[in-house]
C-alpha cells in the first residue's frame, strides 16, 4: 500500500513536471530564444503574403479566428495545417515551417497540459456525446485545484486537442502578419482600420521590440548559467533550471527595456509622433488583384462558415442545439 | 531675445523622485549657428539641460497636461518659442534630437521608413516626404544604406540613420545628447563630420569624449550637480584644463600639458615641438609582463559557410587585454565563444584550455568554473533582490564552502559594503557595474571577460574601472575586454588585440600597436602620440 502511495505520488508530479517541462523543453530547447527572434521579425521576401495589404493580412487572421472559433474542431486542424504549409512560401521558409510546427506542438502540449486534467465530466460528456469516460489517471486529494478533481480521461485529452488546433491556427496566422509586414505597414493598416494612433503605435514598438527582448532574456539566462546555476544538478533537471533562469530574468529584463523605452518615447515625441491624430505616408497602401481575390476567398469563406454554423452543420460547441 | 536660438531664463527643475534641484540656470544664451558642447560627469544635469530646451521637459517628464510649478520653473525659449507653452510636435520642426542608444531611437525596419517616420507623424505629402527624405539622405551620405533593414545596420550606421530622421524635420536647432557613446572610432568620426555640414545650424552637444569633440565646437559648457560651473570658448579650454579636470571631465592629455607650458593652441604637433625644446619627457606606462599563461584559444566561427572569426588567442596571469576594432570585426562573438554563449544560428569550432584544462567541449557552466563573463548589458545580469545575494549568487550555486567569507571580501573590495542590503538594480551606474563585477567573480573564477563596459560611461568612471581592474590583476585576477576607448586601453592595459574582419590583425602592447592600428579603425589617443614623439626625442 505505501509502495503504491509512493508509486501514485511520483507519476503524478511526473505527469505534471511533464506537462510543463516538455512546452519550455521545446521553445528553450529546440526553437531557442534566437529562434524566436526569427519567427517574430520580419523579413523582406518577394511571395505571396510579401505582396498583400497588409489590411488583407489582418482579415486573414480574423477570418481564421472567426472560422476556428465557430467551426468545429477539424476546422481548425485543417487551417493549422494549410496555414503551416503556406510558411513554406516565405523567405527562409523551410527554417520558418520548422520553427512554427515546433511552436505548434508546444502549444497543444501547453492546452492539453491545462485543459485536460480541468475539464468538468459533464462537459466531456456533452461535448464528446459519450456517457462513459475512459480513465487514465488519477492525481491525489492535494491536487484538486478550485473544486476540480485533478483527473484525466482520455476524452478529456481528445477534446483538449481539439481546443488546441483553435489556438494553433490563431497563432499561425497572426505570425504569418508579423513575418510579411513591416512594422509601418502594420501601423498603416491598423490606422486604415481606424484603430487609434497611440493603440497601432503601442503595437508597433512591440513587435520592433519584441527581438530585443528576447537578447535581453537570452543574456541574462547565459549569466546565470555561466556563473553556475545547475552546475551541481543532474542534466534532466535542466529544463526546471531554464524556468528558473527565465523567470529570474523578467525583472532584469523589465528594468532594461523600461530605461530603453524612454528613449523609444522621447525619439518618437521628438519627431512630431501623435502631433495629429493621423498620419500621411510617403507610400500611400493600395489594394492589388491578389488581395481582391483573397479578400474574396476569404469572405466566401467566412460565410460558408458561419452559414454551416447557423444550420448545425460542424458547430464548433455540438451540445448546443 | 530673437537674436539667439536659445534663451533660458531663471530655469529650475526637481524631478518628482528626487530630493533637490536637478537643474538650476539663472542665464543661459546661445546664439544662432552656434555649436556648444555641454560636458561634466554623469548625473550632472546635462541631459535634464537639453531636454528641457527639447520640450521632452516639461512636456513628456513630468506630464504634458499641467505643468507642475513645483518641479519646473522659469523658462527656457528656443528661437522666441517658449517651451513650456508650445506643444512638442511644434518644437519637433524647430529643434531635433539625437540620443545615445541608436538601438532604442529607431522605430521603423528600413532606414527610409525611419527617415519618414517625422515628416509623415506632420501629415505633410508624399512628394513633400519623399523631398525631405532625399535631402535629408543626401546631407547625411547615407545613400549606401537605403533599401537596408534597420536592425542589421552597425551602430554608428544607425546613427546617421537618425541624424538624418532628426534632419527630415527641418530643425534649426540640434540636440545631440551622447550621440557616440555606443559607436566605434570610425563611426564617431563620420558622425563629428556630419557637424560640419549642420553648419549655420545651432547645435549642442551633450558628449564625455571631449578629445574627440572639442575640434567641432565653439563654445564649451561645463555642468556639475546641475549648475553651469564654467561656460568658456573653445579655445579656453587649455586655460581651464585643472578646472574641467577636477570636474571630472576627460581633458585631453596634451591640453594638461599646454596649459602647463603656457601654451594657447592645442594642436599636438604644436605642444610636442614646444615639449621637445623643453626637453620635457612624458613617463611610459608601466605594463605587466605576465610569467604564465592562463588561458589559449583557437576560435573559428561560422554563419552558414561563411567565417565570422577565425583567432588564435592567449591570456597571461594578473594580464589585462584589450579588444579592439571597429563594429562588427568579431570582438564580443570572440567573448561569446570563449564562453561557449554563441547566438544559435552561429556554428563555433572551439579549442579552449584554461588552467590546463580543455574546455572545448564543455558546456557553459563548466567553462563558467574557470572563465566568467559580463556582457555589455551588465544590469540584465542582476537577478537577486540584494547586493550581497547577487555576488553570493555564484559561489553558492556552485557550492563552495566558504562563501560568506568571500563574499564580504569582494564587497569591501568594490566599495560595496555599505550597499550589501541594497537593490542592485536602484544604484547608480558605476555601483551597478561593480556588483556584476563582483559576481561574476564571486566563485574564485580568475579570468573575466568583460564586454564593452567603457561604453557610455564618464571619464571618471572610466578611470574608476580601470583602477579596479589593475588593482584585480595586481592580485592574479586576468582580463579580456572589449572597448572602443583607446585612451582606457593605454593608461590600463597591458596588451591589445585588434581584430578586423574576424581576424587577428595586430596583437602587442599599447605602444607597438597604436603604430599601425588606425588602419584597422583604431585611432590612438594623444596621449599616446605625445609619448611617441617626445621618446624619440
Amino acid at each position: 500500500m505505501i509502495l503504491y502511495s509512493l508509486f501514485e505520488n511520483v507519476l503524478s508530479w511526473l505527469f505534471v513536471l511533464l506537462g510543463y517541462a516538455t512546452p519550455l523543453g521545446i521553445i528553450f530547447g529546440l526553437i531557442g530564444l534566437t529562434g524566436f527572434v526569427e519567427i517574430t521579425r520580419f523579413e523582406k521576401g518577394d511571395s505571396f503574403y510579401y505582396k498583400l495589404n497588409p489590411v488583407t493580412k489582418i482579415v486573414i487572421g480574423l477570418v481564421v479566428t472567426t472560422m476556428s472559433a465557430i467551426s468545429i474542431w477539424w476546422v481548425g486542424a485543417a487551417l493549422t495545417a494549410v496555414l503551416a504549409l503556406s510558411y513554406l512560401t516565405l523567405k527562409n521558409g523551410v527554417r520558418k515551417l520548422a520553427l512554427a510546427t515546433l511552436l505548434t506542438v508546444s502549444t497543444v502540449v501547453a492546452t492539453v497540459q491545462n485543459f485536460a486534467p480541468y475539464t468538468a465530466a459533464q462537459t466531456l460528456v456533452q461535448a464528446m456525446k459519450t456517457k462513459t469516460l475512459h480513465g487514465i489517471w488519477t492525481w491525489p486529494a492535494y491536487f484538486s485545484f478550485m473544486g476540480f478533481q485533478h483527473s484525466l480521461t482520455l476524452e478529456a485529452v481528445i477534446y483538449s486537442l481539439q481546443i488546441s488546433v483553435r489556438f494553433t491556427s490563431i497563432t499561425l496566422a497572426a505570425l504569418i502578419l508579423v513575418l510579411t509586414t513591416s512594422p509601418s505597414g502594420v501601423l498603416r493598416a491598423l490606422q486604415k482600420l481606424g484603430v487609434p494612433l497611440p493603440v497601432t503605435f503601442a503595437l508597433v514598438v512591440a513587435l520592433r521590440t519584441v527581438p530585443r527582448v528576447f537578447d535581453s532574456i537570452e543574456a541574462s539566462m547565459n549569466s546565470q548559467f555561466v556563473r553556475g546555476l545547475g552546475s551541481r544538478d543532474p542534466s534532466f533537471l535542466r529544463p526546471l533550471h531554464y524556468a528558473r533562469a527565465l523567470i529570474s530574468s523578467v525583472i532584469p529584463v523589465l528594468v532594461f527595456m523600461l530605461r530603453g523605452a524612454k528613449n523609444t518615447a522621447i525619439s518618437a515625441d521628438t519627431r512630431a509622433f501623435r502631433a495629429y491624430p493621423r498620419r500621411t505616408h510617403r507610400k500611400p497602401l493600395a489594394y492589388s488583384r491578389l488581395d481582391i481575390v483573397t479578400l474574396s476567398l476569404l469572405v466566401s469563406a467566412l460565410a460558408l462558415a458561419v452559414y454551416a454554423a447557423a444550420h448545425g452543420y460542424g458547430r464548433a460547441i455540438p451540445y448546443v442545439s | 531675445m530673437q537674436n539667439f536660438a536659445i534663451t533660458v531664463k531663471d530655469l529650475v527643475h526637481r524631478y518628482p523622485s528626487g530630493a533637490g534641484e536637478a537643474l538650476v540656470v539663472d542665464d543661459l544664451t546661445i546664439r544662432e549657428g552656434e555649436i556648444v558642447l555641454v560636458t561634466g560627469k554623469s548625473g550632472s544635469g546635462k541631459s535634464t539641460l537639453v531636454n528641457c530646451i527639447n520640450g521632452v521637459i516639461p512636456h513628456l517628464f513630468p506630464g504634458d497636461s499641467e505643468i507642475d510649478q513645483a518641479t519646473h520653473q522659469g523658462e527656457v525659449f528656443v528661437h522666441g518659442h517658449p517651451v513650456s507653452k508650445t506643444p512638442l510636435h511644434v518644437l519637433s520642426t524647430i529643434v531635433g534630437t539625437l540620443l545615445q542608444d541608436p538601438e532604442t531611437q529607431i522605430l521603423n525596419y528600413d532606414v527610409e521608413e525611419e527617415i519618414a517616420f517625422g515628416p509623415e507623424n506632420l501629415c505633410l505629402l508624399p512628394d513633400e516626404i519623399n523631398r525631405r527624405v532625399n535631402e535629408a539622405v543626401r546631407v547625411t551620405g547615407i545613400g549606401h544604406l537605403l533599401g537596408k533593414e534597420t536592425y542589421k545596420l552597425s551602430g554608428g550606421e544607425l546613427q546617421r540613420v537618425m541624424a538624418a530622421a532628426v534632419l527630415a524635420m527641418t530643425p534649426r536647432v540640434f540636440i545631440f545628447d551622447e550621440p557616440t557613446s555606443n559607436i566605434d572610432p570610425a563611426g564617431t568620426v563620420a558622425l563629428l563630420d556630419l557637424m560640419r555640414t549642420l553648419r549655420g545650424k545651432t547645435v549642442v552637444i551633450v558628449e564625455h569624449k571631449v578629445e574627440r569633440v572639442l575640434p567641432f565646437v565653439d563654445r564649451v559648457i561645463l555642468m556639475d550637480n546641475g549648475r553651469i560651473v564654467s561656460d568658456v570658448p573653445s579655445a579656453s579650454v587649455i586655460e581651464r584644463a585643472d578646472e574641467f579636470a577636477s570636474y571630472g571631465v576627460e581633458v585631453p592629455e596634451h591640453y594638461m600639458y599646454a596649459k602647463k607650458i603656457g601654451l594657447a593652441s592645442a594642436d599636438v604637433g604644436q605642444v610636442v615641438s614646444e615639449m621637445k625644446k623643453r626637453k620635457m619627457i612624458v613617463a611610459a606606462v608601466s605594463r605587466r609582463t605576465p610569467a604564465e599563461t592562463v588561458l589559449r584559444a583557437q576560435l573559428k566561427v561560422f554563419d552558414g559557410n561563411s567565417s565570422l572569426l577565425d583567432v588564435r588567442i592567449a591570456l597571461g596571469k594578473g594580464e589585462i587585454l584589450a579588444v579592439m576594432g571597429r563594429n562588427g570585426a568579431g570582438k564580443s562573438t570572440m567573448l561569446k565563444a570563449i564562453m561557449g554563449v554563441l547566438d544559435r544560428k552561429l556554428r563555433g569550432e572551439v579549442r579552449l584550455n584554461a588552467f590546463g584544462i580543455e574546455l572545448g567541449n564543455a558546456g557553459v557552466a563548466e567553462r563558467g568554473r574557470y572563465i566568467t563573463y559580463v556582457p555589455q548589458n551588465f544590469d540584465l545580469t542582476l537577478v537577486s533582490r540584494t547586493v550581497k545575494e547577487e555576488v553570493a549568487y555564484s559561489p553558492k550555486k556552485r557550492g563552495l564552502k566558504d562563501w560568506r567569507t568571500k563574499v564580504d571580501n569582494l564587497l569591501e573590495m568594490l566599495s560595496l559594503t555599505d550597499q550589501a542590503e541594497q537593490d542592485p538594480l536602484a544604484l547608480s551606474f558605476g555601483q551597478r557595474r561593480r556588483v556584476a563585477l563582483g559576481s561574476a567573480l564571486a566563485s574564485d573564477v580568475r579570468v573575466a571577460l568583460l564586454d564593452e563596459p567603457t561604453s557610455g560611461q564618464d571619464f571618471s568612471h572610466r578611470e574608476a574601472l580601470g583602477e579596479e581592474l589593475t588593482h584585480l590583476a595586481k592580485m592574479g585576477y586576468s582580463f579580456i575586454v572589449v572597448t572602443h576607448d583607446a585612451r582606457f586601453v593605454y593608461r590600463h592595459c597591458d596588451r591589445v588585440a585588434v581584430l578586423s574582419e574576424g581576424r587577428l590583425a595586430l596583437d602587442g602592447t599599447p605602444e607597438i600597436v597604436f603604430e599601425n592600428s588606425e588602419k584597422y579603425g583604431v585611432p590612438p589617443p594623444t596621449e599616446y602620440s605625445l609619448y611617441r614623439e617626445l621618446s624619440r626625442s
